[in-house]
């Protein structure tokens, strides 16, 4: 899909696959044949530059054709480089950062007013999306707001789109920033699918519920590992070759 | 119109449980009534305006109706992106009220005021963009707003100019306010509508009022002028005026030609009050019956009428 729309962002897709595997594979409480159904779980993928993991999500569940992803990115195409609303499946637009989770932390206020609290928003943010204000903004309401049934997965790949996150504006410590802000905190492994689900299933208090996941921007191919150019970098016929024979000696589907 | 405002608000909360109204802790009494009715629809998100467009998207997301308020130099202009992603390519279907537009915030200087908020949300797909006048202006409004399936902004101004309408109105849209036959006229939107009308009386010319700015409504009324005067109490740039010359300029049947006496192209100077503020603009009512009159009397010459 990166290679047939030349897209950019993959090293931003890969970070976060597993998150996503285990949200909708173990946690995610939805409808397969019907994305919109109204008594759904939402994920809000607030780092919307990840899409194309989760538009591979969608291929798996049938949301989406062969054809879509093909045809990436040419002319009259319905999927975009970043997460677009009007897509079944995507709850939000995003790529415009700290859009997204403000959003979620609203879904999650307007599901507690009308007591449906048992339906739950999980919204992934990138590490780097956490220099937006509107991030913490939205913390301090769901924190206020008790809203047991908002979900923070941090995808803490370490990089932002000009470099490592610790170098161009360093947010650490996040475990003590969520717990500081209110929220139940975990961080794991977020390549580690069994932990990953653990936690998100292991929550348990009367608040908002932060999980940091420690991931590695690239993962699974490793000329992108910890290379930051894999953020803008488009694939060619060589990398591509390389890339899918990787994933697949990993025993990774292309 | 601020009682109106509190009525209107208060009786949408009654009949509507959907409604919540959203702060951004701004609002005082305009919310009183309605918070002693109806308590839990109303929410102060604190001072957090970017995310709180955020909620009002989620809310809207899950079948909540969300009334936006704040004043218009935050709520829309500082969170114009968020309205703009958040509400306007979603068509989420919310009510932004932003208050105190213009200059009326006068001592609080020009953090406080605001003569952008038009422009800054004519260009946005989705979003319709009221303007009204006075207490009939505004249920007129609101009640079109209630019923939108997409974003509305509705612009305040200064809320106690005198009413300019006496009957209740049944659209949005132009309303002519005094009428003449002469072939020179006043437009106007907002604050400014209560003083053309009293310009417009004292010199014999028609005036219309304008409430909504976008969609813009049809010129027919209007046509019959050789000229048009607008008067706001909003920047020259992408308000009335804007609105106006674009419609008639397109319009191949319409000769009208424009004055525009809007604010002009600076910050507040000096402190002081409300007809100080406008003065800076050449815009307190003394001004404008001076300026109206000159340009009439120059027209005159110009058009033989």
């Amino acid at each position: 899909m990166a290679y047939n729309g030349q897209s950019v962002h993959v090293a931003c897709a890969f970070s976060m696959v597993e998150i996503l595997s285990s949200l909708y594979g173990k946690v995610l409480n939805f409808n397969s044949k019907n994305p919109n159904d109204p008594n759904r779980d939402y994920l809000v993928l607030s780092k919307g530059h990840g899409v194309m993991a989760q538009y591979a999500c969608f291929h798996e569940l049938g949301w989406i054709s062969d054809g879509a992803v093909e045809k990436y990115f040419s002319d009259g195409s319905a999927l975009h480089g970043l997460s677009e609303s009007h897509i079944p499946g995507c709850e939000v637009t995003s790529g415009s950062l700290g859009h997204g989770l403000p959003i979620g932390v609203g879904i999650a206020k307007g599901l507690q007013l009308q007591n449906k609290s048992d339906q739950k928003v999980y919204t992934i943010v990138g590490d780097g999306e956490l220099n937006e204000g509107s991030i913490w903004e939205a913390l301090l309401f769901a924190a206020h707001h008790k809203l047991s049934n908002f979900y923070v997965i941090v995808d803490a790949n370490e990089f932002q789109a000009m470099g490592l996150t610790s170098q161009v504006l360093n947010m650490e410590p996040f475990v003590d920033k969520f717990k500081a802000f209110g929220f139940e905190t975990l961080e794991c492994d977020g390549h580690d699918l069994q932990k990953v689900t653990d936690a998100l299933l292991s929550f348990k208090e009367n608040r908002p519920r932060a999980l940091i996941a420690r991931t590695v921007k690239g993962k699974g191919v490793s000329f992108m590992e910890r290379n930051n150019i894999w953020h803008y970098t488009r694939l060619d016929p060589t990398t591509k070759a390389l890339a899918l024979q990787e994933l697949e000696s990993g025993g990774i589907k292309s | 119109m601020r009682s109106m405002l509190s009525k209107l608000i208060s009786r949408s909360a009654k009949e509507n449980s959907n409604l919540y109204v959203l702060s951004g802790d701004h609002g005082y009494e305009l919310f009183d009534e309605m918070r002693k009715a109806t308590p839990d629809q109303f929410i102060n998100a604190g001072v957090s305006e970017q995310a709180m467009i955020g909620y009002a998207s989620g809310m809207s997301k899950v079948g909540l109706r969300p009334l936006i308020y704040g004043l218009a130099s935050f709520i829309p202009v500082r969170v114009m992106e968020q309205i703009k992603l958040d509400l306007c390519l979603s068509k989420r279907p919310a009510i932004i009220l932003g208050d105190g537009a213009g200059v009326v915030y006068t001592t609080l200087g020009s953090s406080h005021q605001c003569a952008e908020d038009i422009a800054c949300l004519r260009p946005l797909p989705n979003l319709s963009v009221y303007s009204p006048c006075d207490r009939f202006e505004l249920e007129v409004c609101f009640e079109e707003a209630m019923k939108a399936d997409h974003p509305v902004y509705i612009r305040i101004g200064k809320s106690d100019r005198p009413e300019v309408h006496s009957v209740k109105l049944n659209h949005s849209g132009i309303h002519a306010i005094h009428e003449s036959s002469k072939s020179v006229a006043l437009v106007a939107t907002g604050a400014m509508s209560s003083i053309a009308q009293e310009i417009g009386k004292k010199l014999g010319v028609s005036v219309y009022s304008i409430s909504r700015i976008k969609p813009f409504p049809e010129l027919e009324l209007l046509k019959k002028h050789a000229h048009l005067m607008v008067l706001e109490e909003h920047s020259k740039y992408g308000g009335l005026f804007s609105s106006l010359a674009e419609k008639i300029s397109e319009d191949v049947h319409c000769n009208t030609k424009l004055t525009s006496f809007s604010l002009e192209d600076h910050f507040a100077h000096q402190c002081g009050s409300y007809q100080y503020a406008l003065s800076e603009h050449q815009m307190s009512d003394a001004d404008l019956h001076r300026r109206v009159q000159a340009r009439i009397l120059e027209l005159g010459n110009a058009l033989k009428f």
